[in-house]
């Protein structure tokens, strides 16, 4: 991070593509500026893009530190920084601060069970801690992927998660919230699948991300599970402006999502009165 | 107690009286509670109450202090009223009993109770009108003798409301002479001087929308300072957004202000700025003969068109 | 080594110069019926009798400042500062408010340079105050009318001078550095003068009322009706926030000049109070009513800062009671949590607010 946390370092878009069928998402790799030093960061952490004269949003970063030095956003278009972003092409410059934010506890995940469990275009900080764990594979006991999407056209990087599925090393269990023609695996609400699959909480950690509604309906399930509060973690969104625990907009409680968070095991929120 | 005014309510017992009114409201079912006001934070500030038992009317006064309009006081209960209805366990939410409130209202605050009725945005049945004749608010500003009333009172010509349900204590006889008179003598500046005061008034301002939000007639959901598509102005407190802000939001109170100045003694910094709706004001009424909350059921001016409206400025 | 001078009133103006020749100086001045904090250059601008209407945090932190200025893609931060900022007639309560922003500006992960650019190397000349006025209750709150907390030197009126008395080095260095000749020592009748300010103004003051119950209280008021009742009274304007010495939220808007690529980022006092706060790009909004916000400003104050600071963000200056427009009072909202705390409880909220400690209740995550 710069001296001044408030300014943003130049990057270029590397490579844009769309995700979804409704042309909602989009995907890109970013690259870092001539002038721009590349910084590190770990999987749950997020940036700020920036867009001179539309503003800034909060993103996910979807890649891995593992994947080298281009950073992966996917950008569902809602409001006018979204929509500039969707604009853009490759070869294009913007900015971006970061990383801001804490990141998943991977080192507190080493030597341990996984349990990833995601929903709609939440999945991104997933993609990036999926993606640490397989290239770090030996570090880590069995890695469970269970992600839905209300349709398949919704789920993000799907060849990956093909890929994923492909490999011996890591269960994937996809889910879409009603029968559609094509789709051959599991059907029904992400919190209902996971109760189907049952992940042991024995030496076992899980991380939940997604709508707000889902996560609510998440939890309960693996807490039931067995899970301990403080061994289930998800990611949390708020409104953002400043991105640093300044502006004072993002606090659950007495805690800012940008600088406390995202990141939050479910026994730290347990003690927060605010809710999703 | 105010020089020059022959009819003079006695405020003890105008308040008196209304505490009785009140009562006499929530025992008989009139109302399920009564938006008043009671002594706030000094003996010259006033702030709104809602009284729902019989054993509290007693908080509830009325004086020269009464500056605050409670018509958004009003609003937000019955607001948040609907809201608790609506997330009730009641099987059937509709058939609750709609909360009747009553509230007290200057002859300002009444005006802005018609003008709301007529703009569609409160229903007659839904508020009971507890009229009470005013004789104007204590200009609380600092310099200000704390006998001269506000701007906004000094000019008023209607300080008993046109509609209520009850009226409490003496109506007060209206005031005589033009009421934009002040208007009229502000015009009389050259342009110059004009800008310079309105550019002395504004760099007081600080944004921070209390005049918008103490104003009866600023309901708006979603404001036009909240928009960005399009945006139509900056959320800075520098002069060119500020100067954008009061203008726009005069003519958006165009032909419906009623000059309760309720703005005015919101504003911290104490910016005149009652005196940009009282031109339009004048303007409404020269033009289309509207005057703001005398008749629920008369089309608010800027609502409608007729053929005979002048068309001077178009060329 | 602590100074003490006499400066009469008319040569106010020396110390006027000696500060506009090393800062930028601020101080209170009056413009109608309000008084404002502005940029000063000579002493007869200055309104140091009246009560301030705004924050002095506006010197450190403007309502409107820019974080950068930019060309298409390009972007610069704006240059520093040349000269150091000074603020003078700044009352105990502003004065120690500084202190409670810099925590936040100052400390943590990341640094506010463009706070820091206008606190660091900054001058604060208190003024004690001689009258407070009935909505001030600094001692509530752990400062008073003369809490030299914040302070770099302290100014007292004892009539037709000020006794300038060093609170810190740097006030110290400034007294010493800045009257080379012509110090006056206050006399002992100046002292004692004084002496029967402090002692008025406390006698003026309100007795000090005791909110230590107040933190402890929230923690369990979470789902109270209270917050309904109390927002009611409030308007959810911005006033409070943007006269509260302590309050720092602000937005960040892109302005571009139209027709142009070129523009700037600013950043703005914003308020928790305002509808669109918390609202997502998706529609949802966390504090959909002005119940949550009002929640929202009383608990970030009274608790969560005490949380992250160790101290309660509020210096009792009274702004927020003196000059709303609805006359909401905060006193009264402390007085009734604690109240509503010592009430004995029954039924199911009750049976809530005590589960909820003990993470009973799963499925109520939010």
């Amino acid at each position: 991070m710069p001296d001044n946390p408030y300014v943003p370092i130049p990057v270029r878009v590397q490579s844009v593509r769309v995700e979804s069928d409704d042309r909602t998402l989009r995907t890109f790799d970013l690259a870092f500026g001539d002038d721009a030093e590349p910084f590190e960061y770990l999987p749950g952490q997020f940036c700020q893009l920036s867009i001179l004269g539309k503003g800034e949003a909060a993103f996910g970063i979807a890649s891995s530190p593992t994947e080298g030095e281009s950073l992966r956003f996917t950008v569902n278009r809602v409001g006018t920084v979204t929509t500039a972003l969707h604009y853009l092409k490759e070869g294009e410059e913007l900015g971006l601060r970061g990383p801001l934010g804490n990141h998943y506890p991977v080192e507190k995940f080493k030597g341990q069970n996984v349990v990833l469990v995601g929903g709609g275009f939440a999945f991104t900080t997933l993609r990036s801690l999926a993606t640490f764990l397989l290239a770090n594979r030996s570090d880590y006991g069995d890695i469970t992927v269970i992600y839905g999407a209300r349709r398949p056209g919704l789920l993000l990087y799907r060849n990956e998660l093909a890929e994923w599925e492909k490999r011996g090393d890591v269960k994937v269990h996809l889910t879409i919230d009603e029968p559609a023609s094509g789709w051959d695996k599991a059907v029904g609400f992400v919190p209902t699948v996971t109760g189907k699959v049952r992940p042991s909480p024995k030496d076992a950690w899980a991380v939940v991300c997604g709508p707000p509604v889902m996560i609510k309906y998440t939890m309960p399930v693996l807490l039931d599970l067995g899970f301990a509060q403080d061994r289930v973690y998800t990611s949390l969104e708020r409104r953002m402006k400043c991105g640093v625990g300044k502006c004072g907009r993002c606090n659950i409680g007495p805690k800012y999502v940008c600088t406390d968070g995202p990141v939050f095991s479910y026994a730290e929120l347990a003690s927060l009165p605010e809710g999703f | 107690m105010k020089a020059g005014k022959p009819q003079t309510p006695n405020p003890k017992s105008q308040s008196e009286q209304l505490r009785e009114t009140a009562r006499i409201l929530l025992k008989e079912k009139k109302a399920d509670l009564v938006i008043g006001y009671e002594r706030g934070s000094s003996k010259r500030r006033a702030r709104p109450v809602v009284i729902r038992d019989e054993k509290d009317v007693g908080r509830l006064i009325f004086d020269d202090t009464c500056g605050p309009s409670l018509v958004p006081f009003l609003r937000k209960t019955l607001r948040a009223a609907k809201d608790r209805n609506s997330k009730s366990q009641t099987p059937n939410p509709k058939a609750v009993t709609p909360l009747r409130v009553a509230v007290v209202a200057k002859g300002c605050d009444g005006r802005a109770l018609v003008q709301q009725i007529a703009e569609g945005q409160l229903k007659r049945d839904q508020v009971v009108i507890v009229g009470v004749g005013c004789d104007g608010i204590a200009d609380q500003r600092r310099g200000a003798s704390g006998e001269k009333r506000a701007a906004s009172c000094e000019r008023c010509r209607y300080p008993n409301p046109p509609v209520y349900d009850v009226f409490v204590g003496e109506p007060v006889e209206v005031g005589t002479g033009d009421e934009f008179a002040g208007v009229a003598e502000f015009e009389k500046l050259a342009s110059a001087e004009r800008w310079a005061w309105f550019e002395r008034e504004l760099a007081k301002c600080i944004r921070c929308y209390a005049c918008r939000n103490a104003c009866p007639m600023c309901y708006c959901e979603e404001c036009f300072v909240d928009q960005t598509k399009p945006l139509w102005l900056g959320k800075s407190a520098e002069r060119p957004d500020t100067t954008l802000f009061h203008l726009v939001r005069a003519l958006h109170s165009a032909g419906r202000c009623v000059d309760c100045g309720a703005c005015e003694r919101a504003c911290p910094l104490g910016v005149r700025l009652a005196l940009l709706n009282k031109r339009l004001e004048r303007e409404v009424r020269e033009r289309f003969g509207y005057t703001a909350g005398l008749s629920m059921e008369a089309t608010p001016a800027l609502a409608t068109y007729s053929e005979e409206d002048k068309q001077e400025f178009m060329l | 080594m602590s100074s003490s001078l006499r400066i009469a009133k008319p040569d106010l103006d020396e110390l006027v110069s000696a500060l506009t020749s090393r800062y930028r100086l601020f101080g209170p001045v009056d413009v109608d019926s309000a008084t404002m904090l502005r940029e000063v250059k000579s002493a007869d601008e200055l309104a140091l009798g009246a009560a301030l209407d705004g924050p002095v945090k506006a010197a450190f932190f403007p309502q409107t400042e820019t974080l950068l200025t930019y060309d298409g893609t390009r972007s610069e931060a704006p240059p520093g500062r040349d000269k150091p900022t000074a603020v003078i007639g700044v009352r105990p309560c502003d004065a120690r408010s500084l202190l409670l922003l810099d925590k936040v500006f100052g400390t943590g992960k990341y640094r506010d340079p463009l706070w820091q650019r206008r606190h660091d190397d900054s001058l604060v000349i208190g003024l004690g105050c001689s009258a407070p006025l009935e909505t001030c209750f600094c001692n509530s709150m752990g400062s008073g009318p003369f809490n030299a907390e914040g302070s770099d030197i302290m100014l007292t009126d004892v009539g037709d001078a000020f006794v300038a008395e060093s609170c810190t080095d740097k006030g110290e260095r400034f007294l010493k550095t800045a009257y080379k000749s012509q110090v006056q020592r206050p006399s002992q009748a100046d002292l004692d003068k004084a002496g029967q300010a402090r002692s008025k103004a406390l006698a003026v003051l309100a007795p000090a009322a005791d909110y230590s119950g107040v933190k402890t209280a929230l923690a369990k008021l979470w789902e109270s009706a209270l917050w309904d009742e109390i927002a009611l009274g409030c308007l959810s304007c911005g006033a409070c926030a943007y006269l509260c010495p302590t309050c720092h939220c602000f937005d960040v808007q892109d302005e571009t000049v139209p027709g142009t690529q070129q523009g700037r980022r600013v950043r703005i006092w914003d308020t928790c109070q305002a509808s669109l706060f918390t609202k997502e790009a998706s529609g949802h909004n966390p504090r959909p009513g002005s119940k949550e916000r009002m929640r929202q400003r009383v608990m970030h104050k009274f608790s969560y800062f005490a949380d992250n600071f160790g101290e309660t963000a509020c210096v009792g200056c009274g702004r927020c009671i003196r000059l709303c427009p609805a006359d909401f009072d905060v006193r009264l909202v402390l007085e009734r949590v604690m109240a509503e705390d010592r009430r004995p409880k029954t039924g199911d909220r009750a049976t809530k607010n005590e589960e909820r400690g003990t993470k009973k209740d799963v499925r109520h995550a939010g």
